[in-house]
C-alpha cells in the first residue's frame, strides 16, 4: 500500500505525509553523528568521520565540516554529495548577501535560504529531497553566537546544543544532561569530545575518526572560525584521556 | 509517459524558481538580474521614455542638506517643486522612509527621484517584513550604491542624487551617506547636494563636530538656511527637516515664515 | 481505490475527487491548531505553541503568527516549511502592491493571492499542494471592520466570524459556534479565543500565543502572563459551573467546599 506514496516525485500520502522527506532523515540516522554546542564565548562543532584510512590525507579533506563564510561554519549529517550541492549554495547566498549591502549575511537568514531550497525539492521538480542534516554555527551582531539545525524537510531550529546522524537520539540526551547555561567554549570542547565518545562505537578516539571546528571571538573582538589539525584533536583528546593509544609510531 | 510530463514541468517550474535552483555558479559582473531577481522587487521598466537628455542634468536648485551629530542624523529638502523655472509646489516633500530608522533624501530628474526613491522604499520595507529585523543605513547605503551604478549601465539611467541618513538599530550610531547619480557613494559627517553645497559646506566646515547635540544641529539649520535664502536666486520655499533618533523619525518644526534680511 | 488517480499530482479520480489536495487536507490536520475570531473593533488570532526542549534557543523559534504586511496577519497550520514559502510570497505581493498602487493591500486582496499560489499548486504539472491552511486577519487601511479569512490547500478562500484550522479544528469551530456573540469587546474576544484553544492545548498558557490586530495599530503579541492569567480565570470559572450543574442535578454530591464557594458567588 505505501509503496504507491513513496517514489518518485514527493506526494502527500493518504494521511498526509511525506513519505520521501522521512525516508531522508531515515538515510541521515545512518550517517556518522554530528554534534553543536553553544558556549557563551563560542561554538563547537564536531563530527564522526566514517571513511577512515591510514592513506586519507589528514588535513586536506574534510568530510563533515565546512566554512560557508567568514562567520559562519557548519556540520554535515548525511550525504555528503547534496551536502557539496547545497555547501555550494549557501556559500554563493553569502557572497551574493555581502555584495549588495557590504555586510555578512545574519546566520537565520542563510539557514533559511539554504532551508527554502531543501522545501522546493519537496514540493516540485519531481526530484527527491536532499538527504542532508546541517548544523550551522555562526555569529553576528544582532544575536551574537547562534547554533541551528536544519533537516531535509526544510525546517529549521535554533539550539543551545543539538546533534543529528547515527545515534542522535542518545547524543541528544547527553547534552540535555550534561548542558550548563554559560559553559565556556573550552568546557563546550570537553563535553563534545566527552558525547562523542559514548556516541561512538570505540570507546577510545582518535584523531582521524573525528573533525572538530570552533567558531569564537578574538580578544580585540573578531570573530574566527577554525577547523582543528589532527594533532590539536589528539591533543585535545589527551587531555580528556580519550585518546586511542598511539600504535603506529611502534610499528 | 509519466515521467515525461514530470520532466517537462520541472523544468518549466525551476525557470519560475531561479532563487531556488543552484546552477549559477558564478557571481556576473553584472549582478542586477542575480542579486535583484530572487530577493527583491522589480523594476517597472516598460513604461519609462526611452531616451534621456544627453546629459543627466539633476536639477542643482534644489536644496538637500544633512548633518550627523551624537546620538541623531538631521535631513532637510527644500519645499519646492520646479519645472523649469516655474514652481509648481511649495509643500513637496523629498524624503522617504525606508525603515524606522533609516530616511532617504532625494533630488534630481522629477520622476525619477521618486520613481527610484519609493523603489528602494518598497525593497527596504520586503526586507523588514521578511525578516523581521531591520536593515542598517550602511547596508541600505551600498544596497542603493549597487541599484544606482546598475541602473547607471543601463539603456536608462536614473538620474538621481540621494542623500541616506539614519541610526544604526543594533549600535545606536548615527550615520549619513552621500550618493549622487554616478552611483559614488560617501560616508560623511555632514553633507549637501546642488547648489546649497557652495553656500553650507563652509558653514558646516566651520561649526561642526562630531558631539553636537539635536539643537545644536537645529541652530546650524537655522544658519544654513538662513545663508541659501539670501543668497540662492531662486526661492526654494524653505525646509522640511527631519530627525533620526534610536526611537524613530520625526519632523521637526522649523520655522517657515521667519524672513532673513535681504540686504546685506 | 482507483489505482493511479492519485498518483498523477493533478488529476481528477473517475468518482471526481483530486487526491492530491485532500491529502494535503490531512496534512493540515498533523498541525497544531490555530484559531481566529472577530470582535466588534478588534480581531485575534490564537495559535498551539509546542513547548520548546530544554536545550532549544528561546531566541530562535519560527513563530506560527507572522505579519505580511504591517496591518495584514496570517497564522497557518500544516507543514511549517511549506507556510514560510507562502509566506514569503504573500510579503513580497503586499510590498508590491504599496509600490504599485501607493495603497496598502486589502485584507480581501492578499487572501486572494495566498489562495490564488495554493490554487495554482494544485493543477501545475510536477508539483504537489500547500500543505497547509491560514488564517488572515487585519484591518483594511482606513475602516474600522476586522477582517478573518480562512484558506486551504485547494484553493479555496472564505471570511469568517471566528473559525479554527489544524488539529482537532472540528471541535473547535463547534465550541466557537456554541459560543460566538456578536459584537464581542477586546476583552471577550481574546477570552473566547483562548477557552476555544484550551478545548484541545491541555497544558495551559505557555502552549498557547496570542497575536490581536485593532485599527490603525501595529500587532500585539500577548504577553505570556497575560495570558496565565486569561487561563486561570476560565479554569476557575470551568471549575464553578461544574459544581452549579452538580448542585443542579444531584444537589449534595459535590464535595463542601466547591459547593460553598458556588453558594457565595451565587448570593
Amino acid at each position: 500500500m505505501s509503496r504507491r506514496y513513496d517514489s518518485r516525485t514527493t506526494i502527500f500520502s493518504p494521511d498526509g505525509r511525506l513519505y520521501q522527506v522521512e525516508y531522508a532523515l531515515e538515510a541521515i540516522s545512518h550517517a556518522g553523528t554530528a554534534i553543536g554546542i553553544l558556549a557563551k564565548d563560542g561554538i563547537v562543532l564536531a563530527a564522526e568521520r566514517k571513511v577512515t584510512s591510514k592513506l586519507l590525507e589528514q588535513d586536506t579533506s574534510a568530510e563533515k565540516l565546512y566554512i560557508l563564510n567568514d562567520n559562519m561554519i557548519c556540520a554535515v549529517a548525511g550525504m555528503t554529495a547534496d551536502a557539496n550541492i547545497l555547501i555550494n549554495f549557501a556559500r554563493q547566498a553569502a557572497q551574493r548577501y555581502l555584495l549588495t549591502y557590504n555586510e555578512d549575511i545574519p546566520c537565520e537568514q542563510l539557514v533559511r535560504r539554504l532551508c527554502d531550497l531543501k522545501q522546493g525539492y519537496t514540493q516540485h521538480g519531481g526530484l527527491r529531497p536532499f538527504g542532508v542534516s546541517f548544523i550551522y554555527a555562526g555569529w553576528d551582531p544582532q544575536r551574537q553566537f547562534q547554533l541551528y539545525l536544519s533537516n531535509p524537510s526544510g525546517n529549521y531550529g535554533g539550539w543551545k546544543a543539538t546533534s543529528s546522524g547515527a545515534n542522535h537520539a542518545s547524543a541528544q540526551s547527553l547534552l540535555k544532561q550534561d548542558y550548563k547555561e554559560d559553559c565556556t567554549l573550552e568546557e563546550a570542547c570537553a563535553m563534545a569530545v566527552k558525547v562523542l565518545s559514548k556516541t561512538m562505537d570505540s570507546t577510545k578516539l582518535s584523531s582521524d575518526k573525528i573533525e572538530f571546528a570552533t567558531v569564537g571571538q578574538t580578544k580585540d573582538g573578531k570573530i574566527y572560525h577554525k577547523l582543528w589539525t589532527a594533532d590539536e584533536i589528539t591533543a585535545l583528546l589527551k587531555k580528556h584521556d580519550l585518546a586511542k593509544e598511539d600504535t603506529s609510531e611502534e610499528k | 509517459m509519466p515521467s515525461r510530463c514530470v520532466r517537462v514541468a520541472a523544468a518549466c517550474w525551476s525557470s519560475n524558481n531561479a532563487d531556488e535552483r543552484p546552477t549559477c555558479w558564478k557571481l556576473k559582473h553584472n549582478t542586477r538580474k542575480l542579486a535583484i531577481v530572487p530577493t527583491n522587487l522589480l523594476h517597472n521598466n516598460n513604461n519609462r521614455r526611452t531616451q534621456l537628455p544627453t546629459q543627466p542634468q539633476p536639477k542643482c536648485m534644489e536644496v538637500l542638506l544633512g548633518i550627523t551629530g551624537k546620538d541623531f542624523t538631521l535631513i532637510a529638502a527644500s519645499k519646492a517643486a520646479m519645472r523649469g523655472p516655474t514652481i509648481l509646489k511649495a509643500t513637496d516633500d523629498k524624503t522617504r522612509q525606508l525603515n524606522d530608522h533609516t530616511l532617504l533624501a532625494f533630488s534630481g530628474e522629477p520622476g525619477d527621484t521618486v520613481q527610484f526613491a519609493e523603489y528602494i522604499q518598497a525593497n527596504s520595507q520586503l526586507y523588514s517584513m521578511r525578516n523581521e529585523t531591520e536593515l542598517s543605513p550602511s547596508a541600505l547605503a551600498h544596497f542603493v550604491r549597487g541599484e544606482l551604478a546598475s541602473s547607471l549601465r543601463s539603456r536608462n539611467p536614473y538620474s538621481v542624487n540621494l542623500l541616506l541618513g539614519g541610526v544604526d538599530p543594533i549600535t545606536n550610531k548615527p550615520s549619513l551617506y552621500w550618493l549622487d547619480y554616478l552611483a559614488s557613494l560617501a560616508k560623511v559627517p555632514y553633507a549637501a547636494h546642488g547648489y546649497a553645497q557652495y553656500y553650507c559646506l563652509s558653514l558646516l566646515d566651520k561649526h561642526h563636530h562630531p558631539n553636537i547635540t539635536l539643537d545644536e544641529g537645529m541652530k546650524l539649520l537655522r544658519l544654513c538656511s538662513d545663508e541659501l535664502k539670501r543668497r540662492l536666486p531662486i526661492d526654494f520655499k524653505g525646509l522640511v527637516v527631519k530627525a533620526v533618533t534610536k526611537d524613530g523619525i520625526e519632523t521637526k518644526p522649523f520655522d517657515e515664515d521667519e524672513k532673513v534680511v535681504k540686504d546685506t | 481505490m482507483a489505482s493511479g488517480y492519485d498518483r498523477a499530482l493533478s488529476v481528477f479520480s473517475p468518482d471526481g475527487h483530486v487526491f492530491q489536495v485532500e491529502y494535503a487536507g490531512e496534512a493540515v490536520k498533523r498541525g497544531t491548531c490555530a484559531v481566529g475570531v472577530k470582535g466588534k473593533d478588534v480581531v485575534v488570532l490564537g495559535c498551539e505553541k509546542r513547548s520548546a526542549m530544554k536545550l532549544q534557543d528561546t531566541r530562535i523559534t519560527p513563530s506560527k503568527i507572522g505579519l505580511i504586511d504591517k496591518h495584514v496577519c496570517l497564522a497557518f497550520a500544516g507543514l511549517n516549511a511549506d507556510a514560510r514559502i507562502l509566506v514569503d510570497k504573500a510579503r513580497l505581493e503586499a510590498q508590491s502592491h504599496r509600490l504599485n498602487l501607493e495603497d496598502p493591500v486589502t485584507i480581501e486582496y492578499i487572501t486572494k493571492y495566498v489562495a490564488g499560489v495554493q490554487q495554482r499548486y494544485t493543477q501545475s504539472g510536477g508539483v504537489r499542494p500547500f500543505g497547509i491552511s491560514t488564517l488572515i486577519v487585519g484591518f483594511d487601511k482606513g475602516s474600522e471592520t476586522p477582517r478573518l479569512y480562512q484558506t486551504e490547500p485547494s484553493g479555496i478562500y472564505s471570511a469568517w466570524k471566528a473559525n479554527a484550522i489544524g488539529r482537532s479544528s472540528k471541535t473547535v469551530r463547534e465550541f466557537l459556534e456554541r459560543n460566538y456573540k456578536e459584537d464581542m469587546d477586546r476583552e471577550a474576544t481574546i477570552r473566547l479565543a483562548i477557552k476555544s484553544l484550551l478545548e484541545v492545548v491541555q497544558t495551559g498558557a505557555k502552549n498557547i500565543e496570542i497575536a490581536i490586530m485593532a485599527p490603525g495599530k501595529s500587532v500585539e503579541m500577548l504577553p505570556v502572563e497575560d495570558i496565565e492569567n486569561y487561563v486561570k480565570n476560565i479554569e476557575q470559572e470551568k471549575q464553578e459551573e461544574a459544581a452549579k450543574k452538580k448542585t443542579g442535578r444531584t444537589p449534595g454530591t459535590g464535595t463542601a467546599a466547591i459547593l460553598t464557594r458556588s453558594a457565595q458567588e451565587e448570593s
